[in-house]
């Protein structure tokens, strides 16, 4: 007889998730899937909302990266007003990006992954969790407390809220950086330093010792897809997309946000809220690639700041071509950190960034709009069509966590059918599982566009379906 | 850094389900009525967040002032609130009072002089910016405990 097992919640992810994995008759794991339970629907109730509401709206969608929906909205409506926004306004939105992608890295290493990765993943799962990472490791902890604070510091100065600020707008953001604002971002900047680098160094000695993890964790080849800079170093608010292939090839360069919808096709499988986007030449499932901080750092060919470009060179170092175990994407989170600080220092340097130019004004030009930002999980597209009024007539979101949703179900399976042997696991082996999932950080409200705790299941099946055994988590 | 003060007041609430406002609606009076005194820091959030350890690590004494599902509509209650965590699983996201003060001792090794927690019963969290009757009438009684709370933390 066959088994299913259910982990619901999946917990320490942004959302609600279940996982379920199902047994044969021989006690070996015939499936599993990571669903997404949540729905929501802010594409539909847009409609007819004028379009220069969509970059407020569009935010509430996530409270943890709320800059990338309003940055990729704006940028849609500027394609919908067709102007080009200043420089300055370009650099203060990516100053605000930086400062979300510190945040939000900050936030999924220490409190969600961390607790596995400080305290082991058969740890205790009573101490499994923040406070036990703050007793065990309390440098560490105050380490994420602050790199958290400086990120949302730095969004709230500029935004004047650290959650869901209203500041970009199409064409730009409403209000200029002072040089008061302006100082006070940089004197957080030497503590930023000094607690990434402490994480860094963290990880790097314990890495090692998850090399079976490292093994299992999502490993296999895939595309990967994410915005590159004219000079091939990342960038995470302008510039085009990229798609290489599991060697390194370049598959489709310069993908232009306007172009998205030739080359992305999104599927829609029954057991989860969340679509499945991948590469249309390729067709689907082919075509499903991953994006975010692993993407990220296999396609750019440099960083284009010192410290994170060392951190790079070492990262390449781990496998030849592409790193293609998700386990890496804590680590490829914390290059990115200590790049956004690097980034943001370099931003401020520049005295044009006190400008007083931060907008350009237009009406409805085009009757259709595109954008795409990368957000802390991967790249997102906001595509709108509008009527001669500029009211919203459709609305479509392409989401980091639906764009890795292939890889983060068959890393699921290949876990799972790792760690499973004759219907046999215990709750460290369901941590795991559920480790593999949080590899990826995925928000689960974004890719479902919905709201709520994010509470996650795992189910153990049997072969007629019968639920045998279930894990609970609120 | 966070900044340092002897009273620390933190709320918690979301202003847009009806009676779970309430948290917020004391903070913003606790923010006018100490307006001038430099001893009193108040902040409101949705949600208690670990980040908030670094705060209330900065403060002599804190008073958590939150909405209660468990209590009858209207009711005011002040008690006591040791670091002792009392779940199983601590939310990443969202802390208890208890965790918070765990968290803070654990990371930044800070006892409170005080800490209390103010609550009052909920009628209501359907969505809506208005509180329910019961909710209304408690205000002025839990606004008179807040600041005697708040005056006994500071000694006067």
């Amino acid at each position: 007889m066959s088994q299913t097992i259910t982990i619901d919640p999946v917990t320490r992810l942004e959302g609600h998730g279940k996982i379920t994995i199902q047994l044969n008759g021989r006690g070996e794991v015939e499936n599993a899937h990571f669903h997404v339970t949540q729905v929501r629907g802010f594409e539909r109730f847009s409609e007819g909302r004028p379009f220069y509401e969509m970059p407020s709206l569009m935010a509430r969608i996530c409270g943890i990266c709320p800059v990338s929906h309003l940055i990729a909205s704006a940028k849609a409506c500027e394609a919908i007003m067709s102007v080009r926004i200043p420089h300055t306004a370009a650099q203060l939105r990516r100053l605000l990006n930086l400062a979300q992608m510190v945040q939000s890295h900050a936030l999924s290493f220490f409190y969600l992954a961390s607790p596995d990765l400080l305290l082991g993943m058969e740890s205790d799962p009573k101490l499994r969790n923040i406070l036990g990472v703050a007793a065990a490791k309390p440098e560490l902890g105050r380490a994420g407390v602050a790199l958290r604070r400086i990120g949302q510091s730095i969004i709230e100065l500029l935004g004047d809220k650290r959650v869901h600020p209203g500041w970009v707008v199409p064409g730009g953001v409403t209000e200029p950086l002072s040089q008061e604002k302006r100082d006070k971002i940089l004197a957080m900047l030497p503590e930023a330093y000094s607690s990434v680098g402490m994480a860094l160094g963290a990880y790097k000695q314990i890495a090692g010792t998850f090399q079976p993890e490292i093994e299992v964790f999502a490993n296999f080849p895939s595309n990967y897809m994410s915005l590159i800079s004219e000079e091939e170093a990342i960038e995470f608010t302008d510039g085009a997309l990229r798609l290489i292939d599991a060697n390194g090839n370049i598959i489709e360069d310069g993908i232009t946000a306007s172009r998205y919808t030739e080359v992305i096709g999104e599927a829609v499988e029954n057991y989860s809220y969340t679509k499945f986007a991948y590469y249309k030449p390729l067709g689907y499932p082919d075509g499903s690639y991953r994006v975010g901080p692993l993407a990220r750092l296999n396609i750019v060919k440099r960083m284009g700041t010192p410290r994170a470009e060392k951190e790079l060179a070492e990262f390449k170092q781990l496998v030849a071509g592409p790193v293609s175990s998700s386990f890496h994407y804590h680590h490829a989170r914390l290059v990115e950190m200590l790049y956004g600080i690097e980034k943001i220092e370099e931003i401020l340097a520049d005295s044009r960034i006190l400008d007083k130019h931060v907008r350009a004004t237009a009406g409805v030009n085009r009757l259709e709009g595109a954008g795409q930002a990368e957000a802390p999980r991967g790249v997102l597209h906001h595509h709108y069509k509008v009527d001669e009024n500029g009211k919203i007539t459709w609305a479509n979101l392409v989401i980091a966590t639906g764009q890795n949703n292939n890889a983060m179900n068959r890393g699921v399976l290949q876990a799972a059918r790792s760690y499973i042997k004759d219907g046999k696991f215990s709750e460290g082996i369901l941590n795991r599982v559920e480790a593999v999932v949080r590899t990826f950080d995925p928000c689960l409200s974004c890719s479902t566009h919905a709201a709520g705790q994010m509470p996650l299941e795992i189910s153990l099946l049997s072969a007629d379906g019968e639920v045998m055994d279930r894990v609970a988590r609120d | 850094m966070a900044i340092t003060v002897r009273c620390l007041v933190l709320a918690c609430g979301n202003t847009l389900r009806g009676d779970d406002g309430v948290g917020p609606r004391l903070a913003a009076w606790a923010e006018e009525r100490f307006r001038q005194d430099p001893d009193v820091r108040v902040i409101s959030r949705q949600q208690w967040t670990p980040d908030l350890a670094e705060e209330i690590a900065a403060a002599d004494s804190v008073l958590f002032v939150d909405a209660s599902a468990s209590s009858p509509p209207g009711r005011v209650s002040l008690t006591p609130v040791s670091s002792r965590v009392d779940s199983a699983a601590p939310a990443s996201h969202h802390l208890k009072p208890s965790e918070l003060l765990g968290l803070t001792r654990s990371l930044y090794g800070s006892i409170k002089s005080h800490a209390m927690l103010l609550t009052v019963g909920v009628g209501s969290t359907e969505l809506g910016e208005t509180f329910s009757a019961p909710v209304e009438a408690a205000l002025p009684r839990a606004r008179g405990i807040l600041e005697k709370a708040v005056l006994r933390f500071l000694g006067r």
